[in-house]
C-alpha cells in the first residue's frame, strides 16, 4: 500500500468513529425530553432524576429476571413430585387471584383526564380535575359490577391498595400517578359497560364536571401484576 | 482519494450510529466532549495532509489521547465542581478554526491558480 492509501484508510476510520459517535449523541439528546432548561441547577436535578430512573428500571428488570428464575426452579422442583405439583398449582391460582401475576381477559378500559375548558369560566376550578375520590368511586362501581381484576395506569388494585390524594397527583400503591388515568378492569364487558349508563357516575363526570371520559369494551384486557411486596405481620390464622 | 474515503466513512458512520442503541444519559456529556476532541483531530489530520507533513503516529495518538484527556478533564471538573470542559472546548474549537482556515486557504489558492491558468491558455490560443 502506498502512503496515501494508508492515510485515507486511517482518516476514513476516524471519520467513521466520529460520525457514529455524533449520531449516537444526537439520538441520546433527542430522546431525553429535549426541553433544556437554562438553569444549571435544574439541569443537574434533571440528570439526577434520570439517573435514578435508570437505576430503578435496571433493578426492576433484574427483579423480573430473578422472579422468572424462581418460577423455573419451582417448576423443576415440583416436576417429579405429585404433592408438590398440586401445591404449586394452588400457589399459581392464588397468585392470580390476589394480584401477584399478570392476567388478561375480557373487560373494559376507562380513560379519564382533566377537563380542558377554561378555568375562569367555572365557579370552582377544582371540579375540572380528576380527584382521588372520583377514581375511588369508579373502582368501587367496577367492583360492584363484578370486576375480577382492576388496574389504574399500570398499578394493580389489590387488597392493600390505597388511593390517596397527593397534591396534583394521586398516590396509588404508593406510586405517584397523574392524569390521564387509564382504568382497566377484567370481568363481563356488558355488565362493566353499565357504568356508562345515563345518570351514572361516569355520566355525571362527563356532563357536570366536563371531564374527558371514555369507556370502551375490549376482548383482551391485559392487567399487570402488583409490583410491590406483600408483607403481612399482624394477621394470624384463627385456630 | 482521501476525501472520497472520508465521505464514504461518514455515510457508513451515520448508518451505524443510527442503528446502535442509545447510551445512557449519564455518559452523554463525556461522549460530547470526546466528539469535539475527535473532530479537532480529524480536521488537524486533513490540514496536515494538505501541508504534506502528515505523521501517522502523531495523528492516531492525538485522536485517542485528546479524546481521553478531554473525558478525564470533564470527570475531574465534575468532581471539583468547575466546568473544566469549557476550557477544553475553547482550545479544541479554536484549533479547529485554525485548521479549517488552513484548508480553506489552500483550496482558494489552488482554484485561483487554476482559473488564472485557464484564462491564460484561452488568451494564448
Amino acid at each position: 500500500m502506498t502512503n496515501k492509501k494508508i492515510i485515507s484508510l486511517v482518516l476514513g476510520i476516524m471519520c467513521f468513529a466520529l460520525t457514529a459517535g455524533i449520531c449516537i449523541q444526537v439520538k441520546t439528546v433527542n430522546n431525553t425530553n429535549s426541553k433544556v432548561s437554562k438553569n444549571y441547577e435544574q439541569n443537574n436535578l434533571r440528570a439526577e432524576v434520570l439517573k435514578y430512573k435508570e437505576k430503578y428500571d435496571n433493578l426492576l428488570r433484574e427483579l423480573e429476571e430473578i422472579d422468572e428464575q424462581l418460577l423455573k426452579e419451582i417448576d423443576k422442583a415440583a416436576a417429579n413430585n405429585s404433592e408438590l405439583e398440586e401445591s404449586n398449582k394452588k400457589i399459581i391460582e392464588g397468585n392470580k387471584v390476589i394480584g401477584l401475576s399478570e392476567v388478561n381477559g375480557t373487560g373494559v378500559i376507562i380513560t379519564i383526564s382533566d377537563s380542558e375548558i377554561d378555568q375562569n369560566s367555572v365557579l370552582d376550578s377544582s371540579d375540572l380535575l380528576v380527584h382521588d375520590k372520583d377514581i375511588l368511586k369508579i373502582v368501587n362501581e367496577l367492583k360492584n359490577a363484578g370486576a375480577e381484576a382492576i388496574s389504574i395506569n399500570g398499578q394493580r388494585v389489590i387488597l392493600t391498595t390505597s388511593i390517596v390524594c397527593g397534591g396534583n397527583i394521586i398516590n396509588i400503591n404508593g406510586e405517584k400517578i397523574g392524569s390521564p388515568f387509564e382504568i382497566k378492569a377484567i370481568g363481563l364487558p356488558e355488565t362493566l359497560a353499565n357504568l356508562n349508563r345515563p345518570g351514572g357516575f361516569l355520566n355525571y363526570l362527563q356532563e357536570e364536571r366536563k371531564l374527558k371520559v371514555n369507556l370502551k369494551k375490549d376482548n383482551n384486557v391485559n392487567i399487570p401484576k402488583y409490583a410491590g411486596v406483600l408483607n403481612f405481620k399482624h394477621i394470624k390464622r384463627d385456630k | 482519494m482521501i476525501f472520497f474515503s472520508i465521505l464514504i466513512a461518514c455515510l457508513l458512520g451515520v448508518v451505524v450510529g443510527l442503528n446502535t442503541p442509545m447510551i445512557s444519559y449519564t455518559y452523554s456529556s463525556y461522549l460530547a466532549i470526546a466528539i469535539i476532541a475527535a473532530l479537532d483531530s480529524v480536521f488537524g489530520g486533513i490540514s496536515s495532509v494538505i501541508d504534506k507533513k502528515f505523521n501517522m503516529k502523531t495523528f492516531i495518538s492525538g485522536f485517542f489521547g485528546n479524546a481521553i484527556l478531554a473525558i478525564l478533564l470533564t470527570v475531574l471538573g465534575e468532581k471539583l465542581n468547575v466546568d473544566i470542559y469549557l476550557a477544553a472546548i475553547v482550545v479544541f474549537v479554536g484549533r479547529m478554526f485554525m485548521n479549517l482556515g488552513n484548508i480553506r486557504r489552500y483550496y482558494v489558492e489552488k482554484w485561483t491558480e487554476k482559473i488564472k491558468n485557464r484564462t491564460q491558455k484561452q488568451k494564448n490560443s
